[in-house]
């Protein structure tokens, strides 16, 4: 299939397409799942094809292929650039991408413990080890009633190159761990919440999560939320975000509305636009302290790429830079669009998907505070450690939270739990009342989707400890 | 290979390296996607793809593989894996044996259209007839998609089971603004080409885009609604989704323990039916070669049945609804809806609102998050058109409310429904039900929320 790729990419040239590139993938993904104590159906993956993007006359098409056939590759490219031609009267201006510098090389990312040298002994008796630490009413407190867990293990081998003459050829190992308990009370009801984890690397990330006393401690909090929790107060006060709560709030809030495809409205049947515009490079939007970046590089990171899926080189993205919008996320087309460099952020899920505007790991930078100085200075507040519920609209303005694990705060101390406590809040308003960060930086890896088809980018989110002013909890009767 | 030939050496070569039971779906298919954006041809994209996907069962250890690399080689290859890893699994504790066929499946009419699969360029026209319609209405600029797809599927088992399935589908979703914040939808789909009108969800995205222009911000508070056909899309998808059996077992739906209990209010009826002429999700047979026929989710307010394949019947000692679904990458083997149908009422659409008289006129949520999957606690984002109802008539828009309730208490609280539903592909779909042929929906008490900041 590859010698297709190269093919494909001569072949368009001949038809006069100004720019061609084709990426070979092949994927491979095991996921083992157990409910409730019992295997459920084991799910295995191999996929592999070729994904062929064409630019003629400013004309875009996509194509993909997964069945080696010199014919019909012959057949489809040619309708491509016909295709795309024929797209071009409705456009005022023609697709163009920005100059990138050419690259050739070879990347990966190593697996110390690659997922073939683990028996499936071992991956499914460790969902067997983590069932069990939940399960025992005595030991964590609070009956389970229902319990969902799942590793999804990737291999992801790609070969990339286009008509300027880039060739990157890469291999990445991924894994993944999901969560789902549900705890219940007579009387008191029910609480969920979940464990994400995913990182770039091979079964040594399993070992160091410590799957079996996490999930033991999740499921210890839901207890105690169920059994000592009180209601959440509502009306102005300060809260103290966990780490979780900053790191969602950093993908949703600072992330997304500053990729450049949703700012240019490419993405507005769906996905949606942003609140960010074009012009507001410069503009302040939160204090000093707040830096949040994008970062494909961070190594072991669930989002971890060196070069992206246009072959441009990867590197961390400034998006909010003491407090002031920085840059956006780019592609080539959208770079083009608004004159910059791609800061190479086109990620595409499988052989069969074009390559979008994606975030990587996107994080808030850590303050100078500890945690106890963020909640000592507080009189009345609330610490929201974790979330349940939350979304955001297509414009990434309207932002809502629901607490899962948090504290009254009184006079500087943490207290008893409450429950449920609402944050509804817009994105201007948040980062404008930010008052300090901590120093721990933490991550949550997660899957994060967009476009149609939509395509699940693996990601990581995270951020510090963060302290709000004089916000509203809220939420109707 | 070819479908035919594939699917039976799928099952010829699992059952030659130690397979009990096995069952393979082989499909050819191609599809065509236009994206657009700012009235603008974005991307238009061709998939050719071949996908083999078996489940196996071996010593009751049940396992599924996809497969996109079809030569023979590697196929051998996967299977003699999945017959290895079921040496070290452990049984599936519902383990169940294939259907044994052979079955009659029913013809559907009209899933085929030799126009759909042979459109080609002529797509680029479909499109531009929905952007200028919407232009027309009062849009500023469109974005959107439209989706052709045509399929041929063959399904063999090692029970007799055989069934052949060629199908087309078209899609067209389209999104419009009359400014930044000011948005309309509309959405035309089905499997056949006299069922599809552009021109029609253009005007309609248009037309709602202009009419939220000047939005007033809303005030958080509880008010009497009226659901449209695309927002009750997204809401059935989820109330028929959560009732896969599979769901219900796993503690991530709000009707477990409530079969024969009355969910919803007495006017609600919801079913699946795999059967419908010209759905998008309609199938003769599902993936364990099971025929489909239609099923009862909710009858009177009355919750029926569950959605079921051969594994969850077994489980809760009931029959297979044929509702087995091929998976997805973060979904495993089980049950999900096909088309999902709601039960239309004897109102017209303005009757409807006449007789809520004031509250809110919701026309698009996306984005549904729940607290709480067993009790059913969520928030939706509106979008793309919120109406305040006055004195029966939609007056002025609104914006800035969530739409912050509970899924029990919304079904309960359902008043009235009007008469004429429509099939909706939504973009959105929890549960990813392919279709949901809905009337609008009336309902009373529903919580909106705000930002306070």
């Amino acid at each position: 299939m590859k010698e297709l790729a190269d093919f494909a990419v001569g072949y368009a040239g001949e038809l006069g397409a100004e720019y061609a590139e084709a990426r070979f993938q092949n994927d491979l993904k095991n996921m083992y799942l157990l409910v409730n104590g019992k295997p459920e159906v084991g799910r295995f993956v191999r996929s592999s094809g070729i994904g062929i993007r064409v630019l003629i006359d400013g004309g875009m098409s996509f194509l993909s292929i997964n069945k080696p056939d010199k014919e019909l590759l012959k057949k489809r490219v040619k309708e491509a650039v016909k295709i795309a031609r024929s797209s071009v009267k409705t456009m005022k201006k023609p697709i163009r991408l920005s100059p990138e510098k050419t690259s050739k090389k070879e990347w990966e990312a190593k697996a110390k413990i690659p997922f073939k040298d683990v028996s499936l002994k071992e991956k499914v008796g460790l969902l067997f080890d983590i069932d069990n630490a939940v399960s025992s009413p005595r030991e964590v407190g609070i009956k389970i009633a229902s319990r969902y867990f799942y590793f999804l293990e990737y291999e992801i081998e790609k070969y990339f190159l286009n008509s300027e003459g880039t060739e990157v050829s890469s291999f990445l190992p991924k894994i993944m761990f999901y969560g789902l308990l549900t705890a219940s009370e007579p009387q008191k009801g029910t609480e969920q919440d979940r464990i994400g984890k995913g990182e770039s690397r091979g079964w040594e990330a399993v070992k160091e999560w410590d799957l079996v006393n996490h999930a033991a401690e999740k499921a210890k909090t839901l207890g105690r939320i169920l059994k000592t929790a009180k209601e959440a107060p509502k009306g102005r006060l300060d809260i103290v975000l966990g780490s979780e709560v900053v790191g969602l709030m950093m993908h949703e809030s600072a992330g997304h509305p500053y990729e450049a495809d949703r700012i240019m409205g490419r993405e507005a049947a769906q996905a949606g636009e942003s609140f960010i515009t074009r012009d507001m490079i410069g503009q302040k939007i939160g204090p000093e302290t707040v830096t949040v970046v994008d970062d494909p590089t961070v190594e072991h990171s669930f989002g971890y790429y060196l070069y992206d899926d246009e072959g441009v080189p990867a590197r961390r993205r400034y998006l909010i830079e003491g407090g002031v919008i920085n840059e956006f996320l780019h592609n080539r087309e959208t770079a083009f669009e608004m004159g910059v460099k791609s800061n190479g952020a086109a990620r595409a899920e499988f052989f069969d998907r074009e390559p979008i505007v994606r975030m990587a790991s996107t994080f808030m930078l850590p303050g100078d505070h500890t945690f106890e100085e963020l909640i000592e200075d507080v009189k009345q507040g609330v610490f929201m450690n974790t979330f349940g519920e939350w979304n955001i609209d297509d414009r990434r303005y309207n932002m809502r939270f629901i607490g899962r694990e948090c504290y009254l705060i009184e006079k500087g101390n943490l207290r008893s739990m409450v429950r449920r406590p609402i944050l509804e809040i817009t994105t201007p308003g948040f980062f404008g009342s930010i008052d300090a960060l901590d120093k721990n930086l933490k991550y949550e890896g997660a899957i994060c989707g967009k476009s149609d088809p939509a395509q699940g980018a693996p990601v990581w989110h995270g951020g510090p400890n963060v302290r709000v002013k004089d916000v509203k909890l809220g939420g109707v009767e | 290979m070819e479908t035919d030939e594939m699917s039976q050496f799928l099952v010829n070569e699992g059952l030659r390296l130690g397979a009990d039971e096995i069952i393979a779906v082989a499909t050819n298919k191609t599809l065509r996607q236009i994206r657009f954006g700012n009235n603008e041809i974005t991307i238009t994209k061709t998939w050719d793809e071949v996908v083999a996907e078996v489940l196996l069962e071996k010593d009751k250890t049940v396992l599924t593989a996809t497969m996109t690399d079809t030569s023979r080689g590697s196929i051998r290859e996967t299977l003699r894996d999945l017959i290895a890893m079921t040496k070290v699994m452990k049984p599936h504790e519902d383990y169940s044996p294939l259907p044994e066929g052979p079955f009659r499946y029913r013809e559907i009419p009209r899933l085929y259209d030799k126009r759909i699969s042979t459109l080609e360029e002529k797509s680029v026209d479909y499109v531009i007839a929905a952007i200028n319609s919407a232009t027309e209405s009062g849009a500023n600029r469109s974005a959107g998609t439209l989706l052709v797809e045509d399929s041929v599927s063959k399904l063999t088992s090692s029970r007799n089971a055989e069934g052949n399935r060629k199908k087309t589908t078209i899609n067209l979703s389209i999104r419009s603004l009359a400014d930044g914040e000011s948005s309309g939808v509309g959405i035309t789909c089905g499997t056949n080409l006299d069922d599809f009108n552009p021109e029609k969800a253009g005007e309609e995205a248009g037309g709602l885009a202009k009419m939220s222009l000047r939005a007033e911000s809303g005030k958080l508070g509880r008010y009497n609604v009226v659901f449209s056909r695309v927002a009750n899309a997204v809401l059935f998808d989820i109330v028929a989704g959560m009732n896969s059996a599979f769901y219900v077992g796993a503690g991530i739906s709000c009707f477990i323990e409530k079969l024969g209990e009355k969910v919803a209010s007495d006017r609600i009826a919801l079913y699946d039916d795999a059967q419908v002429t010209g759905g998008v999700g309609s199938t003769p047979f599902d993936d364990e070669g099971n025929p489909t026929g239609r099923t009862t989710i909710i009858e009177n307010g009355v919750l029926k049945t569950h959605l079921h394949n051969s594994l969850t019947a077994k489980k809760y000692k009931t029959k297979s609804t044929a509702n087995a679904t091929r998976t997805r990458l973060y979904r495993t083997w089980m049950p999900l809806p096909w088309n999902v149908l709601v039960k239309e009422g004897e109102h017209s659409d303005e009757e409807l609102l006449e007789e809520v008289k004031n509250g809110l006129f919701v026309n698009n949520i996306t984005y549904v998050r729940f607290q709480d999957y067993r009790k059913g606690d969520f928030s939706g984002i509106i979008r793309d058109g919120l109406f305040k109802i006055e004195n029966g008539e939609l007056t002025s828009p609104v914006k800035g409310l969530r739409l912050s309730d509970n899924i029990l208490h919304l079904l309960q609280n359902a008043t009235a429904l009007s008469k004429d539903a429509v099939q909706i592909n939504h973009w959105w779909m929890e549960f990813d039900t392919p279709s949901v042929w809905t009337p609008l929906v009336s309902a009373r008490n529903i919580g909106f929320t705000v930002a306070t900041k």
